[in-house]
């Protein structure tokens, strides 16, 4: 198996601290009653449960190869983001914020980790990264539909299972809006690095 | 002709006649081009490419990818034709939008793939040479309602991505794992929109490649 290489540490501190970052603002949106309480619709708290998790093991295994790679690991979150969240979350007052808010880092992880695919050196790293990027990947897809039908003003469309006959046919694609993933707004590989 | 290493002149022209499309796709709230229309020359259904020897190591896995991506298309692309033929009974337009729209993104990256294999020097991967073909077939002729279609596209999108994301930490020509990097998350994507289509909850596997083909599966 191939180790990283001490090349590939800044970019896994970076990555490290978007899923510092965005597991962390996750945590803080479930406290929200409209987000992971009893008035969250069912789509928008299960999501936020999922992703916990899945971010949860996405740090794990980030701090392993960053350690791998004789790097210190990343626990702080990154600073890029960090100000705009803090910004954000005091203005949340709905489900539709807490959705917005999510898409927003979601994406900057998403893009960061595609793009880190490319950049790391070892295959079996790539691998890891690429299955995080796919997980905040399908996150994002949601978070687009579920944007979508919320802004659309019926929230009784936000819901598990969905009324398929009511919905949209947008909401069929807006999940997947682009052909290749885009990458234009990841992270340069030093903007999570410590300081 | 000598097959010579993945060219990646070649392959990022292939790319930005992808990026152009996702350009297109992103600019317009309509589904992307779907299946050919009722009544277009079916298309074929179990095909082979042409040289045994042509996938071998590395270039093996872009063409399982260009045979599996392809095979996606078309499985949902067919799906898409007989829903407006009303084969499945009543199906919800945002189904149908679904099916075409997944489809011709999983063509789009069959013809990636397979610009990368033809700009290496080999022949692209011609239908769905895959041992995995036949029995997708009868699911989908076995399929009765709009629940099945989406079951099906939910079960094969996450074959594909488990599939690309094992590729990309297979192959190690650039232009190969810029492909896999860009492809794996938007299939991921058709995944999670047909999941919530069906009612699932969201979930990530927490084994991404499980259930990944590999060059096994080629029948060429």
């Amino acid at each position: 198996m191939t180790a990283p290489a001490p090349a590939d540490v800044p970019i896994l501190q970076t990555a490290s601290s978007l899923v510092e970052l965005t597991l962390d603002t996750y945590v803080r949106l479930q406290r929200l009653a409209f987000g992971g309480g009893a008035s969250a619709p069912a789509p928008v708290r299960e999501l936020l449960v999922a992703a916990v998790a899945a971010l949860e093991r996405a740090r794990t295994d980030l701090a392993e190869a960053t350690r791998d790679a004789g790097g210190r690991v990343q626990t702080d979150p990154d600073p890029e983001y960090a100000p705009v969240v803090e910004q954000a979350l005091p203005t949340v007052r709905g489900p539709g914020d807490v959705v917005g808010l999510a898409l927003t880092l979601e994406d900057v992880l998403a893009q960061t980790l595609v793009s880190d695919v490319v950049e790391l050196s070892a295959p079996p790293v790539r691998a890891t990264v690429a299955g995080h990027a796919a997980a905040a990947a399908r996150r994002k897809a949601l978070l687009l539909t579920l944007q979508t039908l919320l802004a659309s003003g019926r929230t009784e469309l936000v819901a598990a299972p969905p009324d398929l006959l009511a919905l949209p046919p947008g909401a069929g694609t807006v999940g997947f809006p682009d052909v290749l993933f885009p990458t234009e707004k990841a992270s340069p590989p030093t903007e999570g690095t410590p300081r | 002709m000598t097959p010579r290493p993945f060219s990646r002149r070649g392959f990022l022209v292939g790319l930005g006649a992808l990026a152009g499309a996702a350009g297109l796709a992103a600019c317009s709230n309509e589904a992307p081009p779907g299946p050919p229309a009722p009544g277009a020359p079916p298309s074929p259904t179990t095909t082979t490419s042409t040289d045994p020897a042509a996938y071998e190591g590395e270039v093996a896995w872009v063409a399982l990818g260009a045979a599996l991506s392809g095979l996606a298309g078309d499985l949902l692309g067919q799906a898409a034709t007989g829903a407006g033929q009303g084969r499945f009974g009543a199906v919800p337009a945002v189904v149908s939008a679904y099916l075409s729209g997944a489809a011709a993104q999983h063509v789009a990256h069959a013809e990636a793939w397979n610009r990368l294999l033809t700009a290496g020097g080999r022949p692209a991967v011609t239908g769905y040479p895959l041992t995995v073909e036949p029995a997708l077939r009868e699911r989908l002729d076995a399929a009765r309602a709009p629940v099945d279609l989406l079951g099906l596209a939910a079960d094969l999108t996450g074959t594909v991505a488990a599939t690309v994301t094992r590729i990309v930490g297979e192959v190690t020509d650039a232009s190969a794992v810029t492909l896999a990097a860009g492809v794996g998350p938007v299939v991921a994507m058709h995944g999670a929109t047909a999941d919530f289509l069906l009612g699932r909850p969201p979930t990530a596997p927490t084994d991404p490649i499980a259930g990944a083909l590999t060059p096994d599966a080629l029948t060429v």
